[in-house]
């Protein structure tokens, strides 16, 4: 409650000048290219409400022990100055030599939660605690880093429309050790996420082949269906796709993978999808490919001006649903 | 994966170390001020810290917002009532712990911690203020030390390290802040001033007083309290000749001398003979406003400025001595002069009181006839002193309403104040201007501080007489009754049971150890706490800086702070995780260096095999080459033990990997 009345108050000055400021450190640092070792010079730092009131009360001790004229009382005064001090440059160390070893991006669905991962190393010995890694439309995230440690930190982000969604900047700070100071850095990172039409649309799947009709998938499991051979489980596979039964004679997990016959793949054709709208078209197309991947079957995607060659598996999937993402971008 | 949501000043759950941290901190500096503040604090701060600390792994239930509110007004009245101020230190510290106090009883958000943290800072200020005592030192340190401890503490919130870490890192940081805030101390400038009206304190310091009654010199003397250190600059002057001059008493009624406060205008002016000796007083806090001096001393302090002297040469401060003051005076203990005594003078060290002590005035008069010129009349006295069985006694009998008449007719025995009352009082009689000087005589010398001790056991009383073409002579009745009083130390005079206690200090090593402990006090006091202007300006001297101004304070200060600026940053610098790492692993973490570009770095968990797997799924250009490095580290790492140039093939392989970016 007090935080948002504290930020609708002067929010727009305010916004105007941490535009800013962005655009200043963005032209000052330029692009960053992962790995980024964080140093000194690209490491802000200021002091926190808590530190302006402890610069007060700093400042109303140091009148009382001239007011007094005690040497006991300025030497308190003093060392707590001293101690303030310490505090900003431990501050200032929680981020400095820290390195970013690689930041990824994951693509997602409109409307979606996307996910980014950021790859921190800390080869020093100081423990660094209290960091925060937050962008705009992103769910900010708190770690720590023990020393001479890695972390992946993830980062949750809102997918916006299809298309290209660019992560402009991310800022890393921390107000640790006493939350007087806060010290932070913004990356920018060539971070850009394709976020795919959301999948929607109640269309049954096109026929294999455009002459075999089948109404409705079988399952996979019931072991009617000729499959030419298996491969190693990997990410990403759904785990319909296993082949369970030989799992269970103590064979490694497997995925059964189809030799389709020719002409037993399906198109998915744009064209046909008359009486949609471009966007439901996208997303119906989005939903058709998610359920072949899904039943394992082989299709291929067919835009207007563009066709992707029939095929399945998780880098088919993606090359589809990136080439339905960026349809007429 | 330790990521979670922000909250941005939730209620905290803090871990129970942290809150102990945090209450015995406070309690500290409660019971830091506990001598000072109202009778109800102590009580009322416990009982605050003990519900807390039932209430240690929840966040307490809060009172009513009217009733909090309405226990701290009581609480502001009880301050008034009790103070009838809200400024100065013990009103100040006394609502200072109730309202923290009241704090603690709501301490639900990191922010309501902050501040009791604050307060109880402040409270350690105020009992920096209110006493500055070396053996005082030491607590204060703890406190600061445990304050900064639970400032850590709650600055790492929830998942705090264990208290004794804490208390580690504030030591650190308290040891790194030590040369700042030294550096501040020295240099920045002590521009003493009022900024508000500090009501002083109306504590009662044993000392001399305004006045002298038959006995009041004797109760002064059970006190071991200090009263001067000297620092000589050169010889010392003989034992019999350190009388330290306090107030001078002229106004009598039978029975109390009085000081007298109206101005007789100019002294008469002093010729100086003999050596001359400069000495440093440091006067402790007493009930006027006089400067103690060696006998008379030439000019005003450097230091006090606003001190003046009187027509009875004596240095007067503008304000009551109410804290340890330093100044530097130079002394002569001979001096006369040939100008007459003014008539307003002659007039004020003559008058008695009519009617008063009559068989002394008697007495007076016949010792007067039988004596040429007012020196006779001086040898008259003293030797009726001398013979008369007088003996000088630390519990020298009631004497009634016409004390000299009681003392020299009567109980013949007395102290210091009552034979220089009675010597005094012959001459007036005998019409010899006279008056009553109070003050020291004597000293202990502490060879660890080369000073002068003089201690309120010290007191003593003497007389000055005129004498016309010689000046204001002193002469101490005292020495002629007992003449060891002079030379010896007051308590070989007196009978063992009266000083019993003191005998124990006749262990070589104790006067030692305790010489000791009041020279490191002494240097503490002159060295730290009175640490003035005047002394920052000395040490730019010692510094060999010319111009003394605030410029070249302000100039040290700016480049003293770059350098511990400087060095804090090199202490605090990053410092590379040392690891068993051994040729072997250099070349592997140069392989796992190039391929950072590829894909996700080396997880905990995976090992070098699986890793190169992965890459190479990800990248099958590269997945031969990694694969087959990956078996060779393995092999060089758990296998038959490597040759060097097995090692140094390795090194080679993995500068050879040429990985692109894809």
């Amino acid at each position: 409650m007090r935080s948002s009345r504290q930020s609708r108050f002067l929010s727009e000055p305010r916004a105007a000048l941490a535009a800013a400021l962005a655009r200043w450190a963005r032209a000052r640092q330029g692009d960053d290219l992962p790995p980024v070792a964080l140093q000194a010079r690209r490491i802000y730092i200021l002091p926190t409400a808590s530190g302006a009131a402890a610069a007060a009360l700093l400042f109303v001790m140091l009148l009382a022990g001239m007011n007094y004229d005690n040497s006991l009382a300025l030497m308190l005064c003093f060392m707590l100055c001293g101690v303030t001090l310490v505090s900003m440059h431990e501050c200032h160390g929680m981020l400095s030599g820290l390195m970013l070893l690689r930041a990824e991006v994951d693509n997602t669905f409109a409307g979606q939660l996307g996910e980014l991962q950021l790859y921190f190393e800390n080869a020093q010995t100081r423990v660094r605690a209290g960091l925060l890694v937050r962008s705009p439309g992103c769910v900010p995230s708190r770690f720590h880093m023990s020393p001479g440690g890695t972390q992946m930190v993830r980062l949750a982000f809102q997918a916006g429309a299809r298309g290209r969604q660019r992560i402009e900047r991310l800022e890393l700070s921390s107000s640790a050790p006493l939350g007087l100071f806060r010290a932070w850095t913004w990356l920018h990172l060539p971070l850009e996420a394709i976020v795919y039409p959301a999948p929607a649309g109640a269309r049954p799947l096109p026929a294999r082949g455009g002459n075999e009709l089948r109404g409705a998938w079988r399952s996979r499991v019931s072991g009617d269906e000729e499959w030419a051979w298996l491969r190693p489980l990997q990410d990403g596979d759904p785990p319909r796709s296993v082949a369970w039964k030989s799992y269970a004679r103590g064979a490694p997990l497997l995925v059964a993978h189809y030799d389709a016959p020719a002409g037993a793949r399906r198109v998915l054709d744009f064209t046909r999808l008359q009486g949609l709208s471009l966007e439901q078209r996208l997303s119906q197309l989005t939903q058709w490919v998610l359920d072949c991947e899904r039943l394992g079957e082989t299709y291929s995607v067919r835009l207007p001006q563009q066709s992707l060659p029939p095929g399945h598996g998780i880098a088919h999937q993606r090359a589809c649903l990136e080439a339905l993402g960026l349809y007429r971008q | 994966m330790n990521a979670r949501p922000v909250i941005a000043d939730e209620p905290v759950l803090l871990p129970p170390q942290t809150v102990w941290l945090l209450l015995g901190g406070f309690l500290g500096a409660v019971l830091l001020n506990a001598h000072h503040t109202a009778l109800w604090c102590l009580p009322l701060a416990l009982a605050a810290v003990a519900w807390r600390a039932r209430n240690l792994r929840k966040a307490p239930r809060l009172p009513a917002r009217y009733l909090r509110i309405g226990v701290a007004g009581l609480l502001t009245l009880a301050v008034l009532v009790g103070f009838h101020t809200l400024n100065g230190v013990e009103a100040g510290s006394s609502l200072l712990v109730a309202m923290a106090t009241l704090k603690l009883t709501e301490t639900v958000r990191r922010r309501d911690w902050l501040i009791v943290l604050g307060a109880a800072l402040f409270l350690l200020l105020a009992a920096c203020l209110d006493r500055q005592a070396l053996w005082l030192l030491p607590l204060y340190a703890a406190e600061l030390w445990l304050l900064c401890g639970a400032l850590y503490a709650l600055g790492a919130g929830a998942d705090a390290p264990p208290a004794a870490a804490m208390l580690r890192r504030s030591a650190l940081s308290l040891a790194w802040a030590l040369p700042f805030a030294l550096l501040l101390f020295l240099f920045v400038p002590r521009l003493s001033g009022s900024f508000w009206a500090i009501p002083q304190p109306d504590q009662a310091f044993t000392g001399l007083g305004d006045e002298m009654s038959p006995g009041s010199i004797s109760q002064l003397t059970q006190s071991g309290d200090a009263a001067l250190r000297v620092r000589f600059d050169g010889a010392l002057p003989p034992p019999a000749e350190r009388y330290w001059r306090g107030p001078v008493l002229h106004d009598f009624d039978g029975y109390t001398w009085r000081r007298r406060r109206v101005d007789l205008g100019r002294a008469p002016v002093l010729q100086f003979h003999g050596p001359a000796y400069d000495y440093e007083i440091t006067l402790e806090p007493n009930q006027h406003n006089i400067l103690i001096a060696l006998e008379l001393p030439q000019g005003v302090p450097d230091t006090l400025p606003n001190a003046y002297p009187t027509f009875d040469y004596q240095l007067v401060a503008p304000a009551p001595v109410s804290r340890a003051v330093s100044y530097r005076l130079q002394s002569y203990l001979q001096h006369r002069t040939d100008e007459p005594l003014s008539a307003a003078a002659r007039r004020l060290d003559l008058q008695l009181p009519p009617g008063r002590n009559p068989r002394s005035v008697e007495l007076a008069h016949s010792l007067r006839a039988g004596a040429d010129g007012d020196r006779a009349y001086i040898d008259a006295v003293l030797d009726y002193l001398r013979h008369g069985d007088f003996s000088y006694t630390l519990e020298p009998p009631l004497l009634n309403f016409d004390s000299v008449d009681d003392l020299l007719f009567r109980t013949r025995e007395g102290f210091c104040g009552h034979y220089a009352s009675a010597f005094v009082m012959l001459m007036r009689a005998g019409g010899v201007p006279a008056r009553v000087v109070t003050g020291y005589l004597g000293g202990i010398w502490n060879r660890y501080g080369e000073y002068l001790y003089v201690t309120q056991s010290d007191a003593h009383a003497w007389a000055e007489v005129w004498l016309d073409g010689r000046g204001w002579v002193r002469i101490d009745p005292t020495a002629v009754v007992a003449p060891g009083r002079l030379t010896e130390e007051l308590e070989d005079l007196l009978p063992a049971a009266a000083t019993g206690h003191r005998r124990l200090l006749d262990s070589v090593w104790i006067v030692n150890a305790v010489q000791a402990w009041q020279g490191l006090n002494a240097w503490w006091q002159d060295e730290f706490i009175g640490f003035n202007f005047a002394r920052q300006l000395g040490l730019l001297g010692l510094l060999g800086i010319r111009n003394h101004d605030l410029e070249a304070l302000a100039l040290l200060l700016a480049a003293g702070a770059g350098i511990w600026l400087a060095a804090i940053a090199w202490g605090l610098r990053p410092r590379a995780q040392p690891g068993a790492e051994d040729g072997l692993s250099r070349s592997w973490r140069a392989l796992e260096r190039k391929l950072r570009r590829l894909a996700a770095p080396r997880a905990a968990y995976e090992c070098p095999t699986d890793y190169a797997a992965r890459v190479g799924r990800a990248h099958p250009e590269l997945s031969a080459t990694l694969a087959a490095l990956a078996r060779r580290y393995a092999r060089l790492r758990y296998g038959p033990a490597a040759s060097a140039a097995q090692l140094e093939q390795f090194r080679r392989a993995v500068r050879l990997l040429r990985p692109r970016a894809g």
